[in-house]
């Protein structure tokens, strides 16, 4: 019951906050309303249990947000916010496809037969789990990841980099 | 089942607050915005499913991780893309990427 | 009653740190000093500036100050007085740490003011320097203790304080939690001399106070931290086990404050080539050596 209550708590925050990315005018206020919204997510996997991911994704994204702050004050017209630009188009259109797949995706959580609920964990043992998961079985899933990470900081440096005349 | 349900009612919310970004607006930061907020809206019903239907089989967690890295990596690649445009034509405005050549 | 506990402990820790900090600045000892000038700012004209975000303005300090606590509430002061001893004690750290970056970046963006500004993204050029930093020798330091409880870290050091053990992540580690709380060499959001005060250049008043009480806060909060991965935490022979957390803490808040004014203040493109094409390769050889020596040799 607690924990309905902390999970809906914190998912209106992360709902409300990214409503507040896509209707603010001011551009670093956007950028830290999305952090705001990716931390709810966050503790909304602290409020399931899940400790790492929850802790992750926090520290994450705080760092990824304001990194994405300066880049909205690079490269935006208005960062401040104060002469009220409206920067979109084709808006009944997106709110429209917005409303119609979220009412979709809810019809399907309530039409689908979900199974048993498993009872509970016990947060001391997971790390560990995970640790075991992570280096036995998804080993070459991690191994993949990294090779990912590595070829995509190798090809925005290239794409990002002056050319030389 | 209570629970699973309001996270995933959750989850839906934000894929569509974050569809909603993606398609209205013009900024590429704006547009990439949006699909933070898809992946995140994903990773939330990934937790749910985990926690609330298999709690055992760690791999859930794994594919959360692999989700957060997308989004780092999608995020960076993008502001590359970004950065370089931003060097070509003096703004990251979609509407303007409308030919080919340039 | 341990949080009312861990929350004296850390108030009072700041009070001595900011006696520290005034006798290295200074050079007069005034152990009076903190309570006198937080009383004077307290009683001043607390002034806003004229477009703030206002929202950012107020928040900054209050979330510096917030970030602070959280990090100090899963180290341990002893093997029972700690706040929370959550299973991921090593990595809650860090999250902890990245709100001080958000919390400058706030406060830099708040005022509307040009050196709060510069401060503010500053900050965030040397966020990317030593993040990596702050994170990679804790994989080591985990390694080690095979958990991330940080009272299991401390128990791990039993027979030899990691230090010894790992001493390159030592070093590491301590440059970047100088960077961290941004003290002399790595102070460039402040800049004391060239930005005016940087992101404290516009806050006045009350929130003066609270903005550097945050940051005694933060450095006592990270000596700490170095104190409970490092030195061996409450380890020692003869006093109670908090005497020498405090006692350790001290010292490395000392270093801290005092070592880093014999250095010029470093620029940012130079911070950023040492900390990255130095700092990372130098934190992956430690990680490698410290998995030799714990598979190769026997504990």
């Amino acid at each position: 019951m607690l924990q309905t209550i902390f999970v809906g708590l914190f998912g209106i925050a992360a709902i409300w906050f990214g409503v507040v990315v896509f209707t603010t005018s001011s551009m670093v206020r956007s950028a830290l309303a999305l952090l705001f919204s990716q931390v709810a997510i966050g503790a909304m996997f602290l409020a399931m249990q899940s400790e790492f991911l929850g802790v992750l994704q926090i520290m994450m994204m705080a760092t990824e947000m304001s990194i994405m702050a300066i880049f909205m004050v690079m490269y935006m017209m208005d960062p401040g916010g104060l002469m009220g630009m409206d920067m979109t188009h084709q808006k009944r259109i997106s709110q429209a496809v917005g409303v119609l797949g979220a009412l979709l995706v809810i019809g399907l959580v309530f039409l689908v037969g979900w199974g048993p609920i498993a009872g509970s964990v016990s947060p001391g043992r997971q790390v560990h789990d995970l640790g075991i998961e992570l280096m036995e079985r998804s080993m070459l899933i991690f191994e993949t990841a990294g090779i990912t990470i590595l070829t995509a900081m190798i090809a925005t440096i290239a794409v990002a980099l002056e050319r030389r005349r | 089942m209570a629970t699973l349900i309001v996270a995933l009612i959750i989850g839906a919310i934000l894929f569509g607050v974050g569809l909603y970004g993606s398609l209205s607006q013009t900024n590429l930061v704006m547009i990439m915005m949006g699909v933070e907020l898809m992946l995140g809206g994903a990773a939330v019903n990934l937790v749910a499913f985990w926690r609330f239907l298999h709690p055992e089989a760690y791999s859930g967690q794994v594919f959360v991780l692999i989700v957060m890295t997308v989004m780092a990596l999608e995020m960076a690649v993008g502001f590359g893309v970004g950065t370089a445009r931003f060097r070509y034509k003096g703004s990251v405005e979609m509407e303007e990427a409308r030919d080919l050549k340039g | 009653m341990t949080t009312a506990i861990v929350i004296l402990v850390l108030l009072a820790g700041a009070y001595v740190v900011a006696v520290l900090e005034g006798w290295a600045t200074n050079g007069r000892l005034r152990p009076a000093g903190p309570a006198l000038d937080a009383v004077a700012l307290l009683g001043r004209e607390s002034v806003v500036t004229r477009s703030s975000d206002r929202i950012f303005f107020e928040v900054g300090p209050v979330l510096l100050l917030i970030s602070a606590l959280l990090a100090a509430a899963v180290l341990p002061l002893s093997p029972g007085l700690v706040v929370t001893d959550l299973a991921t004690g090593a990595l809650f750290v860090n999250m902890a740490l990245a709100f001080v970056m958000v919390a400058l970046v706030m406060a830099g963006w708040g005022p509307d003011g040009v050196y709060a500004m510069v401060g503010g993204w500053r900050f965030l050029g040397q966020l990317v320097g030593y993040s990596m930093l702050i994170v990679m020798p804790l994989t080591a330091v985990a390694m080690r203790a095979e958990s991330l409880f940080t009272i299991r870290i401390v128990e791990s050091q039993g027979a030899l304080w990691n230090v010894i053990f790992q001493p390159l992540g030592f070093v590491l580690f301590f440059l970047a939690a100088l960077a961290v709380c941004f003290l002399p060499p790595f102070d460039l959001p402040t800049a004391p001399g060239e930005l005016a005060g940087g992101v404290m250049a516009e806050y006045t008043g009350a929130r003066l106070a609270i903005m550097r009480l945050a940051r005694m806060v933060l450095v006592v909060t990270l000596a700490v931290t170095v104190t409970v991965f490092y030195l061996g935490g409450w380890i020692g022979p003869v006093l109670p086990p908090w005497a020498w957390t405090l006692g350790k803490s001290l010292l490395v808040a000392a270093v801290m404050l005092f070592a880093g004014r014999y250095v010029p203040r470093i620029r940012e493109e130079h911070f950023l080539q040492w900390f990255w094409k130095f700092g990372i390769p130098l934190a992956l050889v430690n990680i490698l050596y410290v998995g030799i020596v714990l598979l190769v040799v026997d504990k």
